[in-house]
């Protein structure tokens, strides 16, 4: 059918996708030994979509810079819940965008670690890392959102706005969820600091009215006083 | 991608008419602000890089949300490796740089702790990166015309107004949200010390009384012996 047809030419956008955002960003960089497995966690309200993007270069000894990496050098990319289980495990190319939504709020965590068993490809160099993590509405592909609903500019900040302002608002509910657990977690500490000090000033007395109590017969036992 | 879909993407490049939507998501939105959460581990020390333009703005803002002393190191070193700032044993902080062409490498240092990871959060906001060009320029993938343009041109700037503020609000909505990760986690340490300490007092008060009782028992038995 005809509206599939943009879908397809959308997807299939993909390479053409990739190579664009490699010549226009600039983002963050950091260094990555051969097995070395970086982390980062995103705290997240549920529901929340994210997309992560990643490029890599390769240090080339004889020219002495960074070049695109080889086509057999990929990464492995590991993205576990707020509850350690793994919702995301797999193994991507030199350049990957990886994508999942959050179904349960909480801190996730998203590993990177090369696939590279061959150490003469990082010939003890490193491997260069850009990363680019999107969350919630900033994971909106406005251009697209205008063609498939066919929208003015207006009505396309309009919708950019909404969708920002629903981000801002499901975050608010899950600080409030986070607030409320935290100011449990203090109540229940103090209760028990204050239950704890009262319960020991009792058993100290106790024990010394006992002690003495026990002495006292004691000596009397074996007759010394 | 199947073979039938790539052909026919191919295929229709040729065409101007589609090529808008083949190429619909080749400009991509930049990223202009990008925060990072990590786990700094005992003894190591993390070098990020930013390429940046000249005559642009970076802001960098650090939170250490975990772990001990809830302190790190943090150095700022300049495209041509001059040391721009350096914090030490610092628990957060804001540092902003007018750049210039190049990779700014900023580094968070944890080798004076041998024993504690620190979770470190930071943030960096770029400005004026793109002066050249809009990048949201959505002119030519809207439909449509907006009637009655000289009064809705007021009314765009009003929007755009409000969206410069929305993103003011989900900045500081992002700082606070790491003061509050950092405070949650100082109210759990504080739990499990409690925890323990009352654990280890109640050991210690029951070792002493028997201690005490045992001594003073044979203190006795001793003395009875001298007196027969």
């Amino acid at each position: 059918s005809p509206f599939l047809l943009p879908q397809t030419l959308v997807t299939s956008a993909g390479p053409f996708l990739l190579l664009s955002w490699i010549s226009s960003i600039s983002a963050l960089y950091f260094h990555i030994g051969e097995t070395e497995k970086k982390c980062f966690i995103e705290e997240i309200p549920d529901e929340t979509m994210v997309i992560g993007k990643y490029r890599t270069q390769l240090w080339d000894k004889q020219s002495g810079s960074f070049l695109p990496a080889t086509p057999g050098l990929g990464m492995h990319v590991e993205i576990k819940d707020p509850d350690t289980k793994i919702i995301l495990s797999r193994q991507y190319g030199s350049d990957g965008r990886f994508t999942f939504t959050s179904h349960t709020p909480g801190e996730h965590q998203i590993c990177l670690h090369s696939n590279s068993t061959k150490m003469a490809l990082f010939a003890g160099g490193k491997l260069r890392v850009h990363l680019d993590i999107q969350v919630g509405e900033h994971t909106n592909n406005y251009p697209e959102i205008a063609a498939k609903d066919k929208l003015t500019e207006l009505q396309l900040r309009v919708r950019q706005l909404l969708d920002q302002v629903e981000q801002i608002q499901k975050e608010q509910n899950y600080q409030r969820y986070r607030e409320e657990r935290f100011r449990m977690t203090s109540e229940s500490t103090n209760q028990r600091v204050l239950w704890w000090s009262i319960t020991q000033t009792l058993i100290l007395i106790i024990t010394g009215i006992w002690q003495m109590k026990h002495l006292k017969s004691f000596f009397e036992a074996k007759k010394l006083v | 991608m199947t073979p039938v879909r790539r052909f026919l993407c191919a295929w229709l490049v040729s065409f101007p008419l589609a090529w808008d939507s083949c190429g619909v998501q080749a400009a991509f939105s930049q990223a202009m602000d990008s925060d990072f959460t990590l786990n700094l581990p005992a003894g190591r020390k993390e070098c990020f890089y930013q390429t940046m333009k000249r005559d642009a703005s970076l802001e960098i803002e650090y939170q250490v949300l975990d772990g001990a002393g809830l302190d790190v190191d943090f150095s700022i070193f300049s495209p041509s490796g001059q040391l721009l700032f350096n914090d030490q044993r610092k628990s957060d902080g804001v540092h902003t740089v007018e750049t210039e062409d190049g990779d700014y490498m900023f580094c968070f240092d944890n080798t004076f702790s041998t024993v504690s990871d620190k979770l470190v959060f930071f943030e960096l906001i770029l400005d004026n990166m793109d002066t050249d060009e809009d990048p949201e320029n959505w002119k030519e993938y809207v439909h449509g015309i907006d009637t009655l343009d000289m009064k809705l041109e007021d009314i765009m700037d009003t929007i755009n107004n409000v969206k410069a503020r929305l993103s003011k609000s989900v900045q500081i909505q992002t700082l606070l949200r790491a003061f509050e990760a950092r405070d949650r986690n100082i109210q759990e340490s504080n739990f499990e010390r409690v925890n323990f300490w009352s654990v280890v007092n109640l050991v210690v008060m029951v070792m002493v009384s028997g201690v005490q009782v045992y001594l003073v028992r044979s203190l006795f038995e001793d003395k009875k012996k001298i007196r027969t």
